[in-house]
This record gives C-alpha cells, sequence and structure tokens, in this order.
C-alpha cells in the first residue's frame, strides 16, 4: 500500500514537470497575444517605421464643391469632407488620425510646401495623423490650430464646422511604426542565404553520403560541419564581419549590409540543410541506384536524376527549417546587418529582419513591448506554420520507400 | 549495338567533375570551422599584441580584471566569465530536473496521446526564436521579479538581474535537455525493464531507478549541449541582464553581465579598440565554451564507466 502511494506520488511529479513547460507556453502566447495582437492590421504591414511629416496648402484657386455622404468610423465632417478619430499610436501617443479623405475635399487638392517639393500635389491621405491647420474664420481672418487647441477628434471636427469658412494649409504626418522594411530585408536575407547554402549544403550531404568512403579525411569533414552546430550565433556574426565583410566589398558594399548579413546566415544554415538532405538520402534504397547504375548512368547522373529527385522532401524540409532560421535569427546579425531600422533597404544598405528589429526597438531607451510583441506573434505564427509542415514532409518520409 | 563513344567519354569527364566538385563543396563546408576560429582568434588577439594601433592591452588584466568600463576604455572580463559560468550552470541546475522528468513523462508516463502532445509542445517551444524569449523574459519574467522583490522590499532596476538572466536560461535550453532526454530514454533496452519488471520492482520503480539510470550518458549529453546554448545566448539576455559595470554578481536580485551581453552593449562604431575587444571577448566565449565541453565529457566518460 505504501509503495503504491509513493508510485503515485512520483508520476504525479513528472506530471506537474510536464505542465510547467505548457503554462510556459502559454504564458508566452498569452502575454503576446494581449500585448501585441491589436497592433497587427494591413497598417502595420504595409507602412513604414518612421514617420515623415508634410506640409501643404489647399490651391489658391480651388472651388469648394459638395461631398458626397460618408457613414463609415470615424467623425465626419460634411463641410469639409474628412473624417477623424482620435488612435494612441505603437510611440504611446494620443494623436488624431484620418480616416477617410472624400474626393471633393480641399484636403485632397493641396500643393506640398516642404522645402525641395514646392508646388507638387499633395493631399491629406488616410491614416495620416493632423499636426496643425490654418483656417480662414468667419471675418476673414487667417487663424493658426495647433495640436494642443485641436484637443480631440470631435473638438477638430467642431471648430471646423462651426469657425472655419476655409482652410488654408496643414500640417500632418504620415504614421509610422510599420514593419515593411523589415519584412523585405527578411525576404532579402532568406532568398541570399538559401541562395548561397543550398548547392553547397546538397552537395556537402551527397558527397558525404554517396562518395566518402571511410577515412581519416571524412571523419574530420563530417566532425567539422558537426561542430559548426554547436557554434553560438553571435560568433558567426563576428566571422561574417572579418571573413566576409570584404567579399561584399568586392560588388560595392561600404559598410555592414544585408547581403553580408545573408552570406553570415549560409554558414549558419548549412548544417541544417546538411543534415536533413543527408537524413532524406539515406532513406532512399539501395536498389535505386543500383538499377539506374547497372542500366550504364555514370554516378554523377544516378545521383542528378534518380537520388536527388527522391530526396526531394529531405531538401524542402533543410530549405523550411532554413527558412525559420533566418527569420528567428538574431545576433549574428547585430553585427552583420546594423540595427538600424530601414524603410527603404536593398542589398548594399543596412537594415533590420524581423526579429533585429525586436531588438532594437526593445534595446532603445523606451522599450516599444506592443510593437515587439507584434512583431513576436508575427515570427511565430510562421514558425509553428514551418514547424507543422516539416512534421507532415517527415511523416510521408517515412511512408514514401515502404 | 551502337556505343557513342564521344558520349560516354564526355559522361566520364563529367562524373569526375562532379565527384570533386561534390568533394570541394564539403570540404568548404568543413573548413568554415577552422576559419571562424583562426579569424576570431588572429582579431581578439591584436588588441594584447605590442603595436596594436589604438593602444596595447594588458592581456592579464583583460582576463582577470573585475571592472569593464567602455567609456573609460577599462576592459577586465574576469569577473564576467564568473558571471557566466554562475548564470549558466544555475540555470542547468534549474532546468535539469524539470526536463528528466518530463522526457520521462512523455517516453514512460504519459497516454500515448496525451505524450505526443507534450512533445509537440516542446517541439514548439524549441522553434520559439531567442528575441522573443527576450521580449517574454523582459515583459514577464523581470515584471515577475520586480514584483517579488519589492514585496521583499529589495529595489531592482526593472525586474533585471541575476534571477531573470536564470530562469530566462533555463526556459530555452529546457527544450534542449528534454528532446535529448526523450530520445535517451525511448532508446534504452526493453529486456532491462522487462528484468527489473520480473524482479517484482512496479512500473514506476522500474522508470525511476532502471531506465533513469540506463539513459544517463544520454541524459547528460543533453546538459552538456545545453550548457554550450546557455553561454552563447545573446540577444534575449542582453535584454534583461542589465549589463553591470563591475562584479562578480552573486546577489539574485542584482544585475549581472555575461560575455555575449557585453559583446552587445553599446555597440556602435565598426573600428577601434572598442570594436575590437568584442572579439576578444567572442574568443574567451569561444575558449569557455570548449574548455567546459572538454571538461564536461571527461566527467561524462567517468561517470559512465562506473
Amino acid at each position: 500500500m505504501k509503495r503504491e502511494i509513493k508510485d503515485k506520488l512520483l508520476e504525479g511529479i513528472t506530471y506537474i514537470a510536464s505542465a510547467l513547460s505548457v503554462l510556459v507556453l502559454g504564458a508566452i502566447l498569452f502575454y503576446l497575444l494581449t500585448n501585441g495582437l491589436h497592433l497587427i492590421d494591413w497598417h502595420l504591414l504595409s507602412s513604414n517605421y518612421y514617420s515623415s511629416t508634410a506640409n501643404a496648402s489647399v490651391i489658391n484657386d480651388y472651388e469648394y464643391v459638395p461631398m458626397s455622404d460618408y457613414s463609415g468610423e470615424g467623425i465626419y465632417s460634411a463641410k469639409w469632407g474628412i473624417a477623424v478619430e482620435d488612435i494612441t499610436t505603437s510611440h504611446n501617443e494620443d494623436e488624431i488620425s484620418v480616416v477617410y479623405v472624400d474626393p471633393n475635399s480641399p484636403f485632397n487638392h493641396m500643393e506640398s510646401t516642404v522645402a525641395g517639393e514646392e508646388g507638387k500635389a499633395s493631399s491629406l491621405s488616410e491614416g495620416s495623423l493632423i499636426k496643425n491647420i490654418y483656417y480662414i474664420n468667419e471675418n476673414g481672418e487667417t487663424k493658426f490650430l495647433s495640436r494642443v487647441q485641436m484637443g480631440d477628434a470631435a473638438k477638430l471636427i467642431g471648430i471646423l464646422d462651426d469657425q472655419a469658412t476655409g482652410i488654408v494649409s496643414c500640417n500632418f504626418q504620415s504614421l509610422g511604426g510599420g514593419i515593411r522594411g523589415s519584412i523585405i530585408t527578411t525576404l532579402y536575407l532568406i532568398a541570399v542565404s538559401l541562395l548561397i547554402s543550398l548547392p553547397i549544403g546538397i552537395a556537402s550531404a551527397v558527397y558525404l553520403h554517396e562518395y566518402a568512403a571511410k577515412s581519416r579525411i571524412n571523419a574530420l569533414i563530417r566532425q567539422g560541419i558537426d561542430t559548426l552546430t554547436g557554434v553560438p550565433s553571435i560568433v558567426y556574426g563576428l566571422m561574417g564581419v572579418t571573413v566576409l565583410f570584404p567579399i561584399t566589398q568586392l560588388v560595392g558594399a561600404t559598410s555592414t549590409s544585408i547581403l553580408l548579413g545573408g552570406l553570415t546566415l549560409a554558414i549558419i544554415l548549412l548544417p541544417t540543410i546538411i543534415s536533413s538532405t543527408e537524413e532524406a538520402l539515406i532513406v532512399v534504397p539501395q536498389s535505386l541506384r543500383d538499377g539506374s547504375l547497372s542500366l550504364g548512368a555514370t554516378k554523377s547522373q544516378t545521383i542528378f536524376k534518380v537520388v536527388l529527385p527522391c530526396a526531394i522532401n529531405g531538401i524542402l524540409t533543410g530549405v523550411l527549417l532554413g527558412i525559420g532560421r533566418v527569420i528567428g535569427e538574431s545576433a549574428a546579425l547585430v553585427y552583420t546587418t546594423s540595427t538600424v531600422i530601414n524603410d527603404y533597404p536593398n542589398l548594399l544598405s543596412q537594415g533590420t529582419s524581423l526579429s533585429l528589429m525586436i531588438w532594437t526597438i526593445m534595446s532603445g531607451e523606451q522599450p516599444n513591448f506592443e510593437l515587439a510583441s507584434a512583431i513576436s506573434l508575427i515570427i511565430l505564427a510562421i514558425v509553428f506554420v514551418i514547424n507543422i509542415i516539416v512534421k507532415i514532409i517527415g511523416k510521408r518520409l517515412a511512408r514514401s520507400f515502404v | 549495338m551502337l556505343v557513342n563513344k564521344k558520349r560516354v567519354k564526355r559522361n566520364k569527364s563529367l562524373d569526375k567533375f562532379f565527384h570533386g566538385f561534390f568533394m570541394a563543396m564539403a570540404l568548404l563546408s568543413a573548413s568554415f570551422i577552422v576559419i571562424i576560429v583562426l579569424f576570431v582568434f588572429a582579431k581578439g588577439i591584436s588588441p594584447f599584441l605590442p603595436g596594436y594601433e589604438y593602444g596595447q592591452v594588458n592581456i592579464i588584466s583583460f582576463l582577470t580584471g573585475s571592472l569593464y568600463r567602455q567609456d573609460q576604455g577599462i576592459y577586465g572580463i574576469g569577473f564576467i566569465v564568473i558571471n557566466t559560468l554562475v548564470c549558466s550552470f544555475l540555470a542547468l541546475l534549474l532546468s535539469f530536473p524539470i526536463s528528466v522528468l518530463t522526457a520521462l513523462f512523455i517516453a514512460k508516463i504519459a497516454p500515448k496521446k496525451l505524450g505526443a502532445i507534450m512533445q509537440s509542445v516542446v517541439e514548439l517551444l524549441a522553434s520559439v526564436p531567442s528575441v522573443v524569449y527576450g521580449v517574454f523574459a523582459a515583459g514577464v519574467i523581470a515584471a515577475l521579479i520586480k514584483d517579488l522583490a519589492s514585496s521583499l522590499g529589495i529595489t531592482t532596476f526593472g525586474g533585471s538581474s541575476m534571477l531573470a538572466v536564470i530562469i530566462l536560461l533555463a526556459i530555452m535550453i529546457f527544450p534542449t535537455l528534454t528532446s535529448m532526454a526523450t530520445t535517451a530514454i525511448k532508446a534504452v533496452d526493453k529486456d532491462l525493464e522487462q528484468a527489473s519488471l520480473a524482479l517484482g520492482a512496479t512500473r514506476t520503480q522500474t522508470n525511476f531507478k532502471i531506465v533513469l539510470a540506463a539513459a544517463k550518458s544520454g541524459i547528460f549529453a543533453g546538459a552538456i549541449l545545453g550548457l554550450g546554448r546557455a553561454f552563447g545566448e545573446a540577444t534575449a539576455v542582453a535584454m534583461v541582464a542589465g549589463n553591470k559595470l563591475f562584479g562578480p554578481t552573486f546577489d539574485l536580485f542584482d544585475i549581472t553581465r555575461t560575455l555575449t551581453s557585453t559583446m552587445l552593449a553599446g555597440l556602435k562604431e565598426t573600428s577601434g579598440l572598442d570594436y575590437d575587444i568584442r572579439f576578444s571577448v567572442g574568443l574567451v566565449l569561444i575558449a569557455v565554451i570548449f574548455v567546459s565541453n572538454w571538461v564536461l565529457n571527461y566527467v561524462k566518460k567517468k561517470v559512465g564507466n562506473n
């Protein structure tokens, strides 16, 4: 009887230990969802991180025409054809945001007064933040309405509807806090790293599994590749700036760049690509190779036309795991792509991937938890989907040659 | 039968070419580890050599120093090495029992369906990127520690502390430890279990006394791998370490500084002593990982022999 109680107790402990890990996963998801989910929308994905300000005045001889009806969100001014609402930006500031601008609204027929762009057609776009407005009152005087005087959306519309007889100019800010640039950078990094790492990785796996006889050199090669797995990613970053930077200089890089980050990631991915390709090669039955060889094909023909097509699932697994690794990598990129968020990245410019962007906004003076949580959610969603696909492929791979 | 001799010849030379190509690629892949060590060594050692352009640094005071002020040009990392070792080992100590018990649960105790679900949970935890753990640590773990400390009457730096680093690292190495332990436990010879059961031991007794003992070598290998990961973890740790200027830190609620958080702290320029010294720190990190691996593998062999 005593034995039974003791056994139950010991089993109970294993249940508790397992529950702890479920709790941690749950806590991570709960925290990220409560903090970041409300930020995820099309605007986050499609707009710039940095906001830009614009100054524009209504075209002098603009003729006022009646506005169409509007019945959407926000507070609408039929007089001026503009709907606004109160929002809190990802920088935690209360702002008045434009929800709708009527095609006939004076705010849609302005010209820029920003130095260098004078006279260029400009309009208040949806999502912009209104900073200040010059308007004409009943007595014909030009009045200035600052951001503070506007108060909130309702007050602004009230002032414009009651007091203004004309709009002179407007200062507005495009809403920042988006991650478009980082998404593009991440795609660049995935493309560059896979482009370099796939051929090298697949060829290495083919050599190790199809050619390598048992010899000291081959054992050494295998050990070298295995050791790569244990190298911390921050050390890869150090290697990237010393070894690979001169290579990127050859194609015109003057500083650390996305290209350099991609090359560094290519080396980080090598062990993953090699091992998943090799696992798939092991499953390919020897009889297929023998059949091809006995029909007169050379060894390399057999590899390209018989063995590798059979191993395509394993290669695909390697690609997917590689994409997951690139999306999640941060430490190696701190040294190789820099931590400067870039809205318009190209291969030779600096920039941040999604993960690195989290690092940048978290390590500043005022960490932005909400935006970091939102990006984390996006990353986790991608990584989890990749995980599921890899599992499905793995099950198919196990069945494929039975 | 007609044989196109030209074509056969071409195929043969192509075959030779590809053999060479595959071998060259494998050699290239394997050589990266050598390249990494060589170049980081060359750059990391340069500040200690005479004639270094930004002023030679004394290697002894670098390795044994207990003050790290990049603003004053004082670089001593002795205390940082101790911090890194202490944090990582305590994290392992925290994570090890939980992960071994979880592995035992997945492999032996849980009903089949529940075991598969737990396995998926561990895999999901393994796929969570390091920065995401960092956000969680800064947002949740640090906040909890701040509350705990203030209820004890201790002030913390917003919750950034050695305890936060330890808990974070324990969570991060948990999937590695668990999956290695699960594999090791699943690989235990069925005959051993049957023999134990036949001798009258209960299933739980067998699981805890026979299976765990038989899987000990694999479990230990997982611990070594996990420890390596704890040493090298960078961005997440840097978010909650707090980067203390002197040390070593032994107070759980005090801020600390690890090798990796030092390498990431205040990175602005890409030249000069402050930049080069990061390679020296990286070199020390590689050495710490290598030496601890070597020592632990030696211990593992000794334990395995008994």
